[in-house]
């Protein structure tokens, strides 16, 4: 009777090149807006754990997200590097938004005579990184704290001149169950 | 006259997710063997689910026999997660395979001797994302049929977490 002795192989997955070089060099770059949005916790251990919220990750596992942010990992920084990732995961911005990763809410508040029209306040925000899964004439830009949404208003107003007053921002509640703890 | 069954059911625990997650994983081959690929998905997710809640409390160093409940022990654990970071979603939190496999590599990265090797936390974390790819706790709402492969894969990351459940 045969017997068939099989070792365990860690699996590594094909990763799109093209995605995987694009996170690395987002990575190199440090870019100060714009998607995708990096966040990186160390442990006192000094393990890590990364969440990338981009918008590309549509329709991608979550097996694949995470190979791929490890592999961009490796490419931007080093195996080392890599292996202290304990934790990786990629999320699209709705994502987030349904896990309540990013509750600050910028947008823009048109009143008549406003200076600056919705088209206009529209490519700004895509421009900032907004999120346009859920409809390109219905941008959403979203932020984990308000210093970042705070900082994300004062460069849209920058980028559209006399657009100031029009950037609201405002931070989603939690469901009442959550507020007392039931 | 006998007990009901309901009546010598032990209260939830360690031991008794350790030995359950071993019973639904032997009635999942058994409905695997006659093509009952879905419903065999369905006992598989939940074989993953207790070894993961198991090598939590494991973790958190509770005793083998003490009852797990919802709101002192189950509940805690899930806002442990949340206020860790980790996603997960509250329709039906209990049983979130992934998040309760991430907060396993959380924990344990925080502390400085119990990190998992990088590898074996890949590891724990890509089975998680695979089961949550096709087990809900709701299939059993749904006529649909299963393919092959998806039982495959639930099936291999279950026994993965079950071979090693020890280490986890």
């Amino acid at each position: 009777m045969p017997r068939i002795k099989r070792p365990f192989n860690e699996v590594t997955r094909a990763v799109s090149a093209e995605l995987a070089s694009r996170l690395a060099e987002e990575l190199r770059g440090d870019r100060e807006f714009g998607q995708p949005m990096i966040d990186e916790q160390e442990f006192p251990s000094g393990r890590l754990r990364v969440n990338v919220i981009w918008d590309d990750w549509d329709r991608m596992s979550l097996e694949d997200r995470t190979s791929l942010i490890l592999r961009a990992y490796e490419m931007a920084e080093s195996r080392a590097y890599r292996e202290r990732i304990a934790l990786a995961n990629g999320l699209t911005v709705p994502e987030a938004i349904a896990a309540g990763m990013l509750p600050y809410h910028v947008f823009p508040a048109l009143r008549q005579g406003d200076s600056v029209t919705a088209e206009q306040c529209r490519k700004a925000m895509i421009e900032e990184g907004a999120s346009i899964l859920l409809g390109e004439e219905r941008p959403v830009l979203r932020f984990a704290t308000e210093e970042q949404a705070e900082a994300a208003r004062t460069r849209l107003a920058l980028r559209l001149p006399a657009s100031e007053p029009v950037w609201v921002v405002t931070q989603d509640v939690g469901r009442v169950e959550e507020l007392v703890g039931v | 006259m006998p007990r009901r069954l309901l009546d010598r059911c032990q209260p939830d625990s360690i031991h008794e997710f350790r030995l359950a997650a071993r019973r639904r994983y032997d009635d999942a081959l058994t409905l695997a063997f006659s093509g009952r690929r879905t419903a065999s998905i369905y006992l598989l997710g939940y074989a993953a689910e207790m070894t993961l809640k198991a090598a939590y409390f494991y973790l958190v160093g509770l005793s083998e026999k003490l009852p797990i409940t919802w709101s002192g022990h189950l509940l805690p654990a899930i806002n442990r997660g949340r206020s860790l970071g980790i996603i997960w979603p509250n329709s039906g939190a209990g049983h979130n395979v992934r998040a309760w496999a991430e907060l396993l590599i959380q924990v344990r990265a925080s502390s400085q001797v119990n990190s998992y090797s990088a590898a074996f936390g890949r590891e724990v974390q890509r089975q998680g994302q695979r089961i949550e790819q096709h087990w809900r706790e709701t299939l059993r709402y749904h006529k649909n049929h299963a393919y092959e492969y998806e039982l495959t894969q639930v099936r291999d990351s279950v026994e993965w977490y079950l071979v090693h459940s020890e280490d986890l």
